[in-house]
């Protein structure tokens, strides 16, 4: 009975699933280039939707344009506002530039003054005091507090270096995870538990910090993923996200047709894209790659190097002409031995 | 430029600044007193600018301008007094320019104006008053009937529609040879006009009939924009038209003497045709007026040198060789040889023009459309029996579908149906000017005309089934519109194929109508058939019914080989072999290889089974 039932749901032999997926997809898809939802909202956290998303994810984009981490909190913390708090404070990324108002650099003197922003150190939770010693262990200057300011004193007046320590200085990690960007609290309705959105897609260091829950901590960084957690979680992060960008823009395409398109993106253990560069510009066909794009270079590499088409896929065989390996072409009329003998040729009167 | 102006205003001429002053306002109205006094050109705007606090002075040219009335002191300048003279054409428009009644203001100007839409909305501060309610609309708009009620959307479909009418676009269209023209037998003027419209005088080449229109279905025929045409009114001639093309050819001069000749070509003619192509032709060569022609059917016979010089010197001077260029009916057209006129080119060469007519009955899927942008399709010509009738016994000529007004906001069709009924019991010609009367104003009035004929006021008739005799249970609008024939039409566009000609290069079938083409079957289609694994069927399209060639592969080397007639073998000219399999291919593929092996590249065909 469960055979059968598991049975029902199984593909037939030969059929083309992969032209299935491609216009299953395509042909809502089409609309996506008309009208696309945009969500409007204060958050520095709005992630790319529509056309866009689904183009950076099917072409195997390194990096997302907008990387979105969502850190869920064990469950010491998770109802508690005041600690959520704390653990975002401990991860909200903050470099000097996002807390300095005012920088001075002193060439006469070799000194830089970076006057601080009261109200940001106040809202990340640091004093002048700990960024000082925070240079001073970091970049290994000499800081010392003045009246309104911190005071970096180079002990130079190279014009270069005082200008370059200023750089770094602007560039220095304050507080926070390295990568983890700028994060916000919200609250899930249903559960009434806190978590955290950032900016950021360094998982792994934001995952280090205690009371994130590292089982349900994740992002929006397919590649993220494929370097934390390996390529069979790289392939349902992908999927996922192909579903949800579509179901932001209320398409409803069947899960499997995704869930292949990930699949065929992932299958030989890293992620590579749909393109010429990815999964179309490494069919095994010479005729199917040339078919497609660069012809001339395709042609040349087979010229120079004797490749053979072995005449397995459906683009090569409709270019020659013969029927194709798919559906009623994938399989042959075979009569046993036996069985041959046993028809007799009709004798025509 | 001057100096620097603290606290003035700059003054611009053309764009380009002339100076500064310091009271701008009373340089504008300067400049505006002396242009209607006739001092300075009329064609002179001013404006000023607060924004810029600048002054702009134009005079060049390119600016789009409009006629204003003048008001002064609350008095538009425009008195009855006036009025009465230019009606008995004592004086003329532009005795109104000259002597300051009115003036053309250009758009930087009108920002600087206020003008009142009629004379009652004159207050305190109004300038100008507009020459008349409806010059708010441009031309385009102006003529059409009943615009203020019509959306902006339909409006643009109409200013297309009407330049696709048939109509009477030139009197002496017998005397034209246009390459295509259209003429319709029976033009009327609309029973609906504007003011704009009668002014260009359109009605003197009008484009279009006064249909009798019930807003009815009929059964599912008039469906999204079809719409279903009484036959008896097109058999009388309701949108009956005749198609005209020309057919031109030149005794061309070639360098090296040579020229081309009107004249039936002989067999021996490079590209002969057969007997029965030039069979129509008289002794000159030349098609006769009054025949009857259809597609294959020389027209101008022609013969031409040949293209390349060489093929003469074979012949050896025994007989000139020549090329037929004869011009042939092309595929799908038919009809009589009109006009047949014989000119002459500024070259002094012998331009021969044939102009072929041919009847155009509307039939299923010609095109005819309204003057609100509201087009339709024929799908259906009724027989009049089956039609619905009125009481009166009056049949409808075209049922339209009435889910084409709501969405489309088109009510000025409605108007229009109205009006042309009552225009048409009444016997008069109806004024449709934007704005000339109140919508509801008109309705009334209308209603009124039609109830003192005996009409339903709001033009509402029981309509009668045609096929049962029995009265439909609601009341059925309907009216007079006055419907264009547009040019498109099927009997031009048709087309079909089952075998025919292919590619010389891929020996595939050709494309377009021109060619006697096929229609493609794409990517998109060639997907379709996989998804659904038809591999056989795809295989049929692609290969069996396209290039599909026999080839013969050699067993040794793999390369194609070929049949050597004369000595009845079978070569493979890599191997010297004659051992062969024959293969089907589709003849794109032996191009390619042909090609490839073009580039000194050897490809190989392994074969199996």
């Amino acid at each position: 009975m469960a055979k059968q039932t598991q049975n029902r749901y199984l593909v037939d032999y030969g059929e083309p699933v992969g032209i299935i997926a491609a216009q299953s997809v395509g042909e809502p898809g089409t609309q996506m280039i008309l009208r696309s939802f945009h969500l409007a909202g204060i958050e520095s956290t709005v992630a790319t939707s529509g056309l866009p998303r689904i183009i950076e994810l099917v072409d195997a984009k390194k990096k997302p344009t907008t990387p979105i981490t969502y850190i869920y909190l064990e469950s010491g913390v998770n109802k508690n506002f005041e600690k959520a708090t704390e653990l975002l404070k401990k991860i909200n990324e903050v470099r000097m530039n996002h807390i300095a108002k005012r920088v001075l650099e002193n060439f006469s003197k070799g000194k830089i003054k970076v006057v601080l922003d009261k109200q940001e150190l106040d809202s990340e939770g640091l004093t002048q005091k700990y960024v000082a010693s925070k240079i001073e262990k970091e970049l290994d200057l000499e800081a010392k507090i003045e009246d309104n300011g911190i005071v970096v004193n180079m002990h130079t007046r190279n014009l270069k270096e005082i200008r370059a320590a200023t750089i770094s200085l602007m560039k220095m990690l304050v507080s926070g995870v390295d990568g983890a960007g700028k994060g916000t609290i919200r609250r899930d309705d249903a559960t009434k538990e806190f978590y955290l959105v950032s900016a950021g897609s360094n998982i792994e260091g934001i995952m280090a910090v205690d009371g994130v829950d590292k089982t349900r901590t994740t992002t929006n960084d397919v590649f993220a993923v494929y370097r934390l957690f390996g390529i069979e979680a790289a392939s349902k992060a992908l999927a996922i996200e192909l579903k949800k960008t579509l179901k932001e823009q209320k398409i409803s395409v069947d899960d499997r047709h995704l869930n292949l398109l990930a699949d065929a993106m992932t299958a030989s253990g890293t992620i590579k894209g749909v393109g010429r560069h990815g999964l179309s510009g490494e069919k095994k066909s010479v005729f199917a790659r040339a078919a497609y794009e660069e012809t001339l270079k395709h042609l040349i590499h087979a010229a120079a190097f004797g490749e053979v088409d072995r005449m397995k896929g459906v683009t090569e065989n409709i270019l020659i002409g013969k029927q194709i390996p798919i559906g009623t072409g994938s399989v042959k009329l075979a009569v046993k031995k036996e069985d041959m003998a046993k028809i007799k040729p009709k004798s025509d009167k | 430029m001057a100096a620097r102006a603290k606290g003035k205003a700059y003054v611009y001429l053309n764009g380009k600044v002339a100076g500064a002053v310091e009271n701008p306002l009373e340089l504008a109205a300067e400049i505006r007193a002396a242009r209607r006094k006739g001092m300075i050109s009329g064609e002179v705007n001013v404006s000023y600018s607060e924004k810029l606090n600048a002054v702009n002075i134009n005079t060049d040219r390119g600016r789009l301008r409009k006629p204003y009335i003048i008001v002064e002191n609350k008095q538009s300048k425009f008195t009855r007094e006036l009025e009465e003279k230019l009606k008995s054409k004592e004086i003329n428009f532009n005795w109104l320019l000259r002597n300051g009644i009115v003036e053309y203001l250009d758009a930087e100007e009108e920002e600087n104006i206020l003008a009142a839409m009629t004379e009652k909305d004159i207050t305190e501060k109004t300038t100008h008053l507009e020459v008349d309610i409806s010059a708010i609309f441009g031309f385009t708009i102006n003529t059409s009937p009943y615009p203020e009620h019509n959306s902006l959307a339909r409006h643009a479909m109409l200013a297309n529609f009407t330049k696709q009418a048939q109509g009477l676009y030139a009197t002496n269209f017998n005397q034209r040879f246009d390459s295509r023209s259209y003429i319709l037998f029976y033009p009327q003027k609309p029973i609906a006009t504007t003011a704009a419209y009668e002014t260009v005088k359109i009605t003197n080449h009008p484009s279009g009939q006064n249909f009798v229109v019930a807003l009815s279905t009929y059964y599912g025929y008039n469906m999204a924009d079809a719409i279903v045409l009484n036959r008896a009114a097109v058999d009388r001639g309701l949108g009956r038209s005749m198609f005209y093309k020309t057919y031109v050819d030149e005794e061309r001069r070639y360098p090296g003497g040579q020229k081309d000749k009107f004249k039936i070509p002989p067999p021996t003619a490079d590209g002969y045709m057969g007997e029965h192509v030039y069979s129509k032709l008289s002794e000159d060569g030349i098609i006769e007026p009054e025949m009857e022609v259809s597609e294959g059917d020389a027209l101008i016979g022609k013969i031409a040198p040949p293209r390349f010089l060489e093929e003469n010197l074979g012949a050896g001077g025994l007989e000139e060789k020549v090329r037929d260029d004869t011009v042939v009916m092309k595929t799908g057209e038919s009809g009589v040889v009109d006009s047949v006129i014989f000119t002459e080119s500024t070259g002094a060469t012998k331009i021969v023009k044939t102009r072929i007519r041919s009847l155009r009955i509307p039939e299923n899927g010609d095109k005819f459309a309204s003057r609100h942008g509201q087009k339709g399709v024929v799908a259906l010509i009724v027989p009049p029996e089956d039609m619905p009738f009125t009481a009166e016994g009056i049949v409808p000529d075209l049922l339209l579908n009435p889910h084409s007004i709501p969405t489309r906001l088109t009510f000025g069709h409605l108007l229009e149906m109205l009006s042309g009924k009552a225009g048409a019991v009444g016997g008069r010609i109806m004024d449709g000017t934007a704005f000339a009367e109140a919508g509801s104003k008109r309705i009334e009035d209308y209603g009124n005309m039609l109830e003192s004929h005996g009409f339903e006021r709001y033009g509402n008739e029981v309509l009668y089934d045609g096929m049962t005799g029995l009265p439909f249970r609601s009341t059925i609008f309907n009216g007079v519109v006055y419907y264009n024939r547009l040019y498109h039409m099927v009997s031009n566009k048709i087309q079909v194929r089952s075998r025919g000609k292919v590619q010389i290069l891929t020996h595939q079938p050709t494309e377009g109508k021109a060619r006697q083409g096929a229609l493609r079957f794409g990517e998109m289609e060639r997907d379709a058939l996989i998804g659904y694994g038809a591999s056989l069927l795809l295989k049929e399209r692609l290969l069996d019914q396209s290039d599909k060639t026999e080839v013969l592969v050699c067993k040794n080397c793999g390369s194609l080989g070929y049949y050597d007639h004369i000595k009845k073998v079978q070569i493979c000219s890599v191997c010297k072999q004659n051992d062969f399999e024959e293969v089907e291919i589709s003849y794109a593929f032996k191009v390619l290889l042909d090609e490839i092996k073009s580039l000194h590249i050897m490809t190989s065909i392994s074969l199996n089974e």
